[in-house]
């Protein structure tokens, strides 16, 4: 047990270490920063609802930050180590394929919660000396930005062990869009008799076999103080059990084939 | 198919040399060996173990083809990665650490960014991390490659000194010269399948050539004719002579006056050996 935590450790902290000495980790971050101290010069958050506007939009720019660094990491991670060859000086130590593979997911969970808290201390920020006001229910927010990291990091690490990083950066998007529009667009074709059935069913396919992630997104909520819908913590526990699921069902699917892959 | 029918066993203790054209399946029996790729059928066994078994690699020292490593990392930052995934406790690493980088000659650069580091450098760097976890066994893919001559004499000294420590080795490598001097047996791939192994003494000794060692080379121009195809040797204190003529080269060589020293089986090079199993053409692409 030991061993195991330490292995997960190890493996994770060189992810830290890595994404520490890449320029495009500073370059997502820095421009998040930036862009969310110039939020409050938007010509919409001029009237009325500032407060709103102001938190809504800075949420939305961490959402974008956090998708991009988690599906940056994942897709680049795998496919790098493996074509520089460091990864035989890894794997020909005591370490399984499945354990490696789980300390790679832990350290790009690592940076993207660590790239969250650092945008969570700017917008708390930047709303208190703008607006006064102290809004540490963001962090409810932000756990479902994280959480909706850790799918897509999964799915991208999923991808990650047979496809090339730009690949798998296309196919995490595309899987990020089609999560989105499932409710919607994927409900409707599933049900509406004027389509093929074929199409029908493959709409059908995707919409029970694919997350909403949707469900994730609670920014708009949370940013606008919970007037509508409150995210208590059976609401939360929820979103972290939906993730978590489909975390777990992709991250398998990836630690099956780099199992069996031949390096 | 890379790999087909190989049998390869590594004695306890032994220093084996794995030889063979470019592409004749070296780096992957050796990567096969490590469990990073899988054989369609057959077995690998490691102390008894499953090769696939990570518990198994625990007592195996691996060096990669050309290792690499995250360059930004210092080569003791490196060790202590990779011992920590070994199991070894700080202390150790610690001690084990300096004691390697003196040895591969990289102690004045230990806590340096690898950035600048030359092929060779990266290769000390390489061996350093294979032997960190005193293994008892060392899988080596072409241990001298990027090492400039005096560095290839201290990889050879380094095995000299491993294999009389009791390690077991195992290397592929592309230096005949290295593999003579160091390895007790050779297995010879070709096209995926040994094609010859076993100890060397006994691969290199000819057995249908012998040689007739004189006690001195007989004055010049009063060389006895000898019957063909035999042949004098280079510095003429002695002759090549195929098993059928050996009776009469020898009465040859008495009735011109000369003394014979010793008649044995000729030991042919490792070069001579290789060229004969793989043949000339036996390389590069297969």
């Amino acid at each position: 047990m030991k061993k195991f935590a330490s292995d997960l450790f190890t493996v994770a902290w060189g992810v830290v270490q890595d994404a520490l000495h890449r320029k495009v980790f500073y370059a997502v971050l820095a421009f998040t920063v930036i862009l969310i101290l110039l939020v409050p010069m938007l010509p919409s958050a001029e009237v009325g609802v500032q407060l709103d506007l102001a938190r809504e939009a800075a949420l939305g720019l961490v959402s974008i930050m956090a998708f991009v660094l988690a599906v940056i990491l994942a897709s680049t991670i795998l496919p790098g180590e493996m074509g520089k060859r460091t990864i035989y000086n890894t794997l020909s130590r005591p370490v399984s394929r499945k354990r490696y593979f789980l300390g790679k997911y832990l350290g790009i969970l690592a940076v993207l919660a660590a790239s969250l808290l650092v945008s969570y201390g700017v917008v708390l920020a930047l709303v208190g000396v703008k607006f006064g006001v102290f809004s540490p229910g963001l962090a409810k927010a932000l756990l479902a930005i994280f959480l909706e990291g850790a799918v897509l990091a999964a799915v991208a690490m999923l991808a990650s062990v047979n496809l090339s990083p730009v690949v798998c950066v296309l196919l995490t998007g595309l899987f990020y869009v089609v999560c989105h529009v499932k409710g919607d667009f994927l409900y409707r074709t599933m049900t509406d008799p004027a389509h093929p059935a074929v199409l029908r069913g493959l709409a059908g396919i995707f919409y029970y076999l694919l997350p909403n992630l949707e469900r994730l997104n609670i920014n708009e909520t949370v940013a606008h103080g919970e007037r509508v819908f409150r995210v208590g913590a059976p609401e939360l526990l929820l979103l972290l059990g939906l993730a978590a699921a489909f975390s777990a069902v992709f991250f398998s699917l990836g630690a099956f084939l780099l199992e069996r892959k031949d390096l | 198919m890379a790999l087909r029918g190989l049998e390869l066993e590594v004695p306890r203790g032994s220093v084996v040399g794995l030889l063979g054209p470019n592409g004749a399946g070296k780096t992957t029996t050796l990567k096969a060996i490590m469990g990073l790729v899988r054989p369609d059928r057959g077995r690998i066994t490691l102390f008894g173990s499953q090769g696939s078994d990570p518990r198994a690699r625990a007592r195996v020292g691996f060096l990669p083809e050309q290792p690499y490593f995250e360059l930004y990392l210092t080569p003791r930052k490196i060790l202590r990665y990779y011992g920590r995934l070994s199991g070894m406790s700080e202390e150790r690493i610690k001690a084990r650490s300096a004691h390697l980088l003196n040895l591969v000659g990289l102690g004045e650069v230990g806590d340096l960014s690898m950035e600048k580091f030359s092929k060779g450098m990266l290769q000390r760097v390489g061996l350093a991390q294979a032997l960190l976890a005193e293994p008892e066994l060392l899988i080596l893919d072409e241990p001298s490659t990027g090492l400039d001559p005096l560095g290839k004499i201290e990889v050879r000294d380094l095995l000299n000194d491993l294999r009389r420590s009791g390690v077991t080795v195992l290397l592929s490598s592309h230096q005949l010269s290295e593999i003579e001097e160091i390895c007790d047996r050779v297995a010879v791939i070709s096209d995926g399948r040994n094609v010859a192994s076993g100890a060397l003494d006994e691969l290199l000794r000819s057995r249908d050539e012998f040689l007739v060692g004189l006690a001195a080379p007989p004055p010049v121009g009063k060389e006895p004719a000898l019957p063909p195809p035999a042949a004098w040797t280079g510095d003429r204190t002695g002759v090549v002579v195929p098993r059928e003529a050996l009776r009469t080269v020898l009465r040859c060589l008495l009735d011109a006056g000369l003394e014979v020293e010793r008649v044995g089986p000729r030991r042919m090079s490792l070069e001579e050996f290789f060229l004969e199993r793989v043949g000339r053409t036996g390389g590069e692409g297969k």
